[in-house]
């Protein structure tokens, strides 16, 4: 049941002895050096501190490789596209917490989900509120992540494989992807690895003291977002699948004790904070529970698998199935905790791609564990010749690696585009939209969307309120955190909506509203104002200027 | 979607206005290069503005005898009016007469009760009504923000046509009639577009739902739209009609939002309703959207930084107001009308308390761009120059809300909320240490061990 560190370890101390044995007897010629050192002793402790510095250099060479590598993905052109809608949501909840004077005005604290990271936001955001500073909080968890994955990698399965976990996730689309927003999933799937880790330490060490904490963590995971509840389910799983790893059952109530101890925060700030976070909260869940579906069924196989790498899915199942009879507790673990999300959001009506992040430093370690069992030796060719094919294994290991930093490149790099996945990134021209609109609309305007999603940006960006046209009155079709216009007319009648605007990604997605607003422009002396364009190629290959966004002014 | 695309972007080209190319402002004593007077309808200050804080509104306790002469019959004391029906209040000279009373100011409900009829109590006694920011939100949010005169005074003491006539040539015109004369006003009486046009300053009168063929030669077939001769006095001068270079000034409200885009506002320009003018019975809320669009207009303008906009009530329209209006000549002052200021340079918040009447802004136009009076009463007048703030930078512009401001939503407890989240933090850290420092100090004394127990 030990884990095979040991394995590790022996191979770590043996890299150190073969590159101590180098610099003092080779390449750097440092014998003779060492041989003028009369004092035995100095020359043993001397030659320890080398076998130690060049053993650490060449163990973590490669993990800082990966989250310098990692670190740059995440980086590269990282606030060249202004904020998504949810970005622009979460991070104004985080500049109201701030006490920013004018976001407060418009994003109200309480909506929908826990605050943990909009207030760990909220603390950065104290000096002031910038989108590339919360990209930048994002993006530090994501390499905590990779961190995580690596030491996590390193308990169950050696060194070797917790780099290689670590080099996928650092390079991985889906993972760089997501952690490069401002979103709530990717600090849920930096806990959940974090929960992940502390259940393998109880797994290995069985001290109830790192269940406690696994407690605790998933309680932070909830509170990163709500939905990281689901991973309970996956603990438990685990714990019935696995007899061997024994606990008991006070233990369990204890961790789970924690866990709600931890949680409490949220219930706690509805009840005693004020400001309707209550009301808006019971509107969520009711709303949640009836809401249509947004996607296809197959949208997470048709989407969320080559985010995450086909060969990098396809190795980690291959190791599963070619390994079934070799699984053990760890591969039940990582398992458990893909298999109880991924079938929780398949039948959840409602999906968004960055749902499923948390599975991605588990695939990551299935994979990374699956090829570092591969050990192909001497191979009897059709000549009667034995060839060794040893090589396949870091070929195989690169091409894994390059299969997902390879598309990971393209996707980092802005593209324009008049349409948009959300989730999948930036909006292009909504910054400059809604800076347009702080810059050049009188305090105390309001504006009218197609849809919320553009509404949150240009709140965000312009400091005015906005609000999105297809928000349906009804209380059971709509996110409770957006006001319907119940009559536009007639707020532009009464002159409490000055500003129409019209964007290509939400008029793509509903030509009803699209139109419906546009009807607004014709009949209350629409003027366009401001115009943010993309160059796109079109089908013939030649580049034109798209319009995206178009804002009006309307009186009545 | 490229169709789409390629129809939206139609729609900007064939929408898009050209930019405002401003022409040469003529020279002035102040930052203002753009006046607006607009002219509302029949409202008194303490109908509007009587519980207005920090402005002279109704006195507590006020209640106004059913009759003056008999006391024991009781009084109306004033009270909230909100949506209730309202009726047109007389409000002629005669029932100015009849309430003001030799400066008494005790007759506002038997002004009304004297006329007789099978309702006369009731109608007398809404006199005593008033509305507040409940019925105006915009207006009040207005004060609060720019200047609002609680010593306005209407000029005549008299009705609708005489006040606009002291509006446009700060006199009477006929003093013997209050309604446009049968011949027309003749070369003889001058208005300040004669001025301005004499001067060379760029001026226009807009008229919301102007209909250019009524005027005072055109009345008997005007209908409803007759009242257009009576609030565009310009329509009753002979050579404002006659001459069509002078006539083309006059022109509908829409051109008002044109100028505002093409860069072709006029220096000084008049305003004129037709239609949400708040003339009872009609609706205050539609007289109030008016306003706030012509303001919002200038709002989002170019212009705003060398503008100011300024409305005031045509005449009291038979309302209660508690302040005995000085008689500084035959014909006025009337009693006091509600009026407020808009202006990047307007003081914000002012209740200002100086005297003033509709020659008070004439007086700042001529002031303003070096012109003669027009009569006695504008060159004795006093400016309203005392509402600006020169001395400080154009404040940025503002749509205020059309909503009562008092009414915004509880801000939750931040404190509850940082306590509550930075718990959860510590205790998930605690926990962690827990459960990994003592492993961690146990390697740690081992490996001491084993270091003291070797060779």
């Amino acid at each position: 049941m030990q884990p095979p560190a040991s394995a590790g370890r022996v191979w770590w101390q043996a890299i150190g002895r073969y590159v101590a044995g180098a610099l003092r007897f080779g390449a750097l010629r440092l014998g003779p050096l060492l041989a003028r050192i009369r004092s035995p002793e100095t020359r043993r402790r001397l030659l320890s501190l080398m076998r130690f510095v060049a053993a650490t250099l060449v163990i973590w060479l490669p993990l800082v490789l990966a989250l310098v590598v990692g670190a740059m993905l995440r980086l590269s052109a990282l606030n060249a596209l202004g904020y998504n809608t949810d970005e622009a949501v979460y991070s104004g909840q985080a500049a109201a917490i701030a006490q920013d004077p004018a976001l407060s005005l418009v994003f109200p604290i309480f909506r929908a989900h826990p605050l943990l990271f909009q207030f760990v936001l909220a603390l950065v955001y104290s000096g002031g509120v910038s989108d590339l500073a919360g990209r930048l909080v994002a993006v530090a968890i994501g390499l905590l992540t990779v961190l995580l994955a690596y030491s996590l990698g390193r308990l169950l399965y050696g060194h070797l494989a917790g780099l290689l976990a670590a080099g996928i996730l650092a390079v991985m689309p889906y993972h760089v992807i997501v952690s490069r927003q401002v979103l709530l999933d990717g600090p849920m799937a930096f806990l959940a690895t974090l929960t992940l880790y502390l259940v393998a330490r109880f797994a290995t060490t069985r001290r109830a003291a790192w269940l406690y904490a696994a407690g605790g963590a998933m309680g932070l995971t909830f509170l990163a977002k709500e939905t990281g509840i689901v991973l309970v389910g996956a603990v438990y799983t685990f714990l019935a699948l696995q007899p061997a790893v024994r606990v008991r059952i006070r233990d369990l109530l204890i961790a789970t004790g924690t866990m709600l101890l931890v949680i409490a925060p949220f219930p706690l700030t509805l009840l005693l904070a004020g400001g309707g976070g209550t009301e808006r909260t019971r509107q969520y869940l009711i709303w949640q529970l009836f809401r249509r579906p947004n996607h296809a069924w197959d949208f997470y196989a048709a989407v969320v698998t080559p985010s995450l790498g086909l060969l990098v899915v396809g190795v980690a199942i291959a190791g599963v199935v070619l390994l079934r009879r070799r699984l053990g507790w760890q591969d039940v673990l990582l398992i458990s905790w893909i298999i109880v999300p991924l079938a929780f959001f398949q039948l959840w009506p409602v999906k968004g791609f960055q749902y499923l992040v948390s599975i991605a430093p588990p695939v990551a370690l299935l994979a990374a564990r699956a090829l570092t069992e591969f050990r192909p030796g001497w191979v009897k060719t059709s000549f009667g010749w034995a060839v060794n094919v040893g090589w396949l294994r870091p070929l195989a290991m690169a091409a894994v690696l390059v299969s997902v930093a390879v598309p990971t490149i393209g996707l980092v790099s802005p593209a324009a585009s008049d349409t948009f996945l959300a989730g999948s990134g930036g909006v292009p021209g909504g910054r400059e939209a809604g800076m347009w609109v702080e810059a050049n609309t009188p305090a105390g305007s309001r504006l009218m969307t197609i849809g919320p999603s553009m509404a949150n940006i240009l709140q965000f960006y312009g400091h005015r309120p906005a609000s999105g046209l297809s928000v349906s009155p009804n209380p059971l079709q709509r996110n409770p955190s957006y006001e319907p216009l119940k009559n536009p007319d007639l707020l532009i009648r009464n002159n409490e909506v000055q500003y129409v605007v019209w964007d290509s990604y939400s008029a793509s997605r509903t030509d009803f509203f699209a139109s419906k607003l546009l009807s607004y422009v014709r009949r209350y002396h629409g003027r366009a104002v401001h115009t943010e364009t993309v160059t796109i190629r079109s089908a013939s290959g030649v580049d034109v200027e798209s319009p995206v966004i178009v804002i009006y002014e309307v009186r009545p | 979607m490229i169709l789409r695309a390629f129809a939206a972007f139609a729609l900007l080209f064939t929408a898009v206005a050209p930019g405002p190319a401003l022409a040469a402002d003529p020279p002035t004593q102040t930052p203002i290069k753009h006046f607006m007077f607009l002219l509302q309808e029949n409202h008194s200050f303490d109908n509007y503005f009587g519980t207005y804080p920090n402005a002279d509104g109704i006195p507590a306790g006020t209640c106004m005898p059913l009759d003056p002469a008999q006391p024991s019959l009781g009084c109306i004391t004033s009270f909230h009016l909100g949506s209730q029906p309202v009726s047109d209040l007389l409000h002629n000279r005669e029932t100015f007469v009849g309430q003001y009373l030799d400066g008494k100011m005790d007759g506002f409900v038997s002004a009304h009760r004297a006329l007789g009829g099978s309702n006369a109590e009731q109608v007398a006694r809404l006199a005593m009504g008033y509305y507040d920011d409940r019925d105006l939100p915009y207006y009040w949010n207005v004060a609060r923000q720019y200047v609002l005169f609680d010593r306005f005074f209407s000029s005549a003491a008299a009705g609708s046509f005489m006040n606009h006539m002291y509006w446009v040539t700060a006199s009477p015109g006929d003093p013997n009639h209050d309604s446009p004369p049968v011949d027309g006003f003749g070369d003889d009486l001058l208005t300040i577009f004669d001025r301005l046009e004499s001067a060379g300053i760029s001026w226009k009168f807009y008229v919301q739902n102007y209909d250019p063929t009524i005027n005072y030669r055109t009345l008997a077939n005007a209908g409803d739209k007759a009242a257009q001769a009576v609030f565009v006095p310009l329509l009753d001068f002979n050579r404002f009609l006659d001459n069509p270079s002078l006539f083309s000034h006059i022109v509908d409200i829409g051109q008002y939002y044109t100028d505002l885009q093409n860069g072709t506002l006029p220096t000084v320009a008049y305003m004129a309703p037709l239609g949400s003018s708040e003339h009872p019975p009609g609706s205050i809320q539609a007289g109030e959207r008016f306003v706030q669009t012509i303001i919002n207009g200038l709002t989002r303008s170019e212009y705003w930084n060398s503008s100011a906009f300024l409305w005031a009530y045509d005449d009291w329209g038979g309302w209660f107001d508690h302040v005995s209006p000085p008689q500084v000549d035959a014909y006025g002052y009337g009693f006091r009308v509600p009026a407020l200021l808009v202006s990047p340079y307007a003081r914000q918040g002012q209740v200002n308390s100086t005297t003033l009447d509709y020659t008070s802004v004439l007086k700042f136009i001529e002031d303003n761009w070096g012109l003669k009076p027009l009569a006695a009463r504008d060159a004795a007048a006093t400016s309203i120059a005392s509402a600006f703030d020169f001395t400080s930078p154009p404040r940025p512009p503002e749509f205020l809300p059309a909503s009562r401001t008092t009414d915004l939503p509880a801000e939750p407890n931040r404190t509850v909320l940082y306590i509550a989240y930075a718990a959860a933090i510590v205790l998930a850290l605690a926990l962690l240490l827990a459960a990994g420092l003592p492993p961690l100090i146990a390697r740690g004394l081992a490996r001491r061990r084993a270091r003291r127990s070797a060779p």
